[in-house]
């Protein structure tokens, strides 16, 4: 009974497997394929200023540049107003002492 | 093309705002806590390092030296009327002027050797280091002031290129 079933599965698929027959494959086809993967043209590389945009547009990068540029504005700028202070503070010493007498 | 390059020019406008509001802000809160427009003697402190008896005690002396400073400073400028009084024609040098000239001259001399002398006390008053350091800055800037004159009445550097 068992070896019945199995004859007839078999001739079964030999039937399904001439029904579908797989086309033929043209000569020379993975070769062929290979070399139009090859002669495709590669992506276009990004402009530069995108690069550049994209890189600014970034949080991480945007809040760094940031943190430094107000760090230095605030160090110059304190070094600058003390500068001044000890220019004017020089000037009102020195006006103590009149020194345009001596000219 | 037009996107990168506007949030480019954005960035650095942004950039420049962060930077330029820093540093008002930066350069305004240094002169809020170092300044002290009512006092004199801020510059000592600030360049100096004076701390507060120093200062008091350098205060002291100053306080005793300005009415010296401003006794001599009238006395050469009457001198200074004088001597113009005594000028005569103005094409020769009286024997009067010639003697208002030497006593401006002593009184000028009077005058620097008071200001060193007291440029040295309060030097003295200083801790050693700043205190060596004040006075080479207040000779120089005495004998610059000494230099000027003698180089505007000397003509400059011409009389080193016709001997």
């Amino acid at each position: 009974m068992k070896d019945n079933s199995d004859s007839n599965n078999a001739r079964l698929s030999a039937l399904l497997r001439a029904a579908r027959p797989a086309p033929a494959l043209p000569p020379r086809f993975q070769e062929n394929v290979w070399r139009r993967i090859e002669a495709a043209p590669a992506p276009a590389a990004a402009h530069w200023l995108e690069r550049l945009a994209a890189w600014i547009l970034r949080p991480r990068h945007a809040l760094a540049t940031a943190a430094l540029l107000l760090l230095a504005g605030v160090m110059l700028g304190a070094h600058e107003g003390s500068l001044a202070v000890r220019q004017d503070a020089q000037a009102r010493y020195l006006a103590n002492f009149m020194l345009d007498s001596l000219r | 093309m037009k996107r990168p390059l506007l949030i480019l020019v954005g960035a650095v406008v942004l950039g420049a705002a962060i930077f330029a509001g820093a540093f008002l802000t930066g350069q305004r809160t240094s002169r809020l806590v170092q300044e002290q427009p009512a006092d004199d003697l801020n510059w000592l402190r600030l360049e100096f390092h004076v701390g507060d008896a120093e200062l008091a005690r350098i205060r002291t002396l100053h306080e005793g030296y300005l009415p010296q400073c401003a006794a001599t400073c009238r006395e050469i400028a009457d001198k200074k009327r004088e001597l113009e009084a005594a000028g005569g024609d103005g094409t020769n040098l009286t024997a009067a002027a010639q003697l208002k000239l030497q006593e401006l001259d002593q009184l000028r001399a009077r005058c620097r050797a008071q200001m060193l002398r007291y440029f040295t006390t309060v030097s003295q008053a200083m801790p050693p280091e700043e205190g060596r350091r004040y006075l080479e800055k207040m000779r120089a800037l005495t004998s610059a002031t000494q230099t000027q004159m003698e180089q505007s009445m000397s003509g400059d550097a011409s009389h080193e290129r016709h001997p």
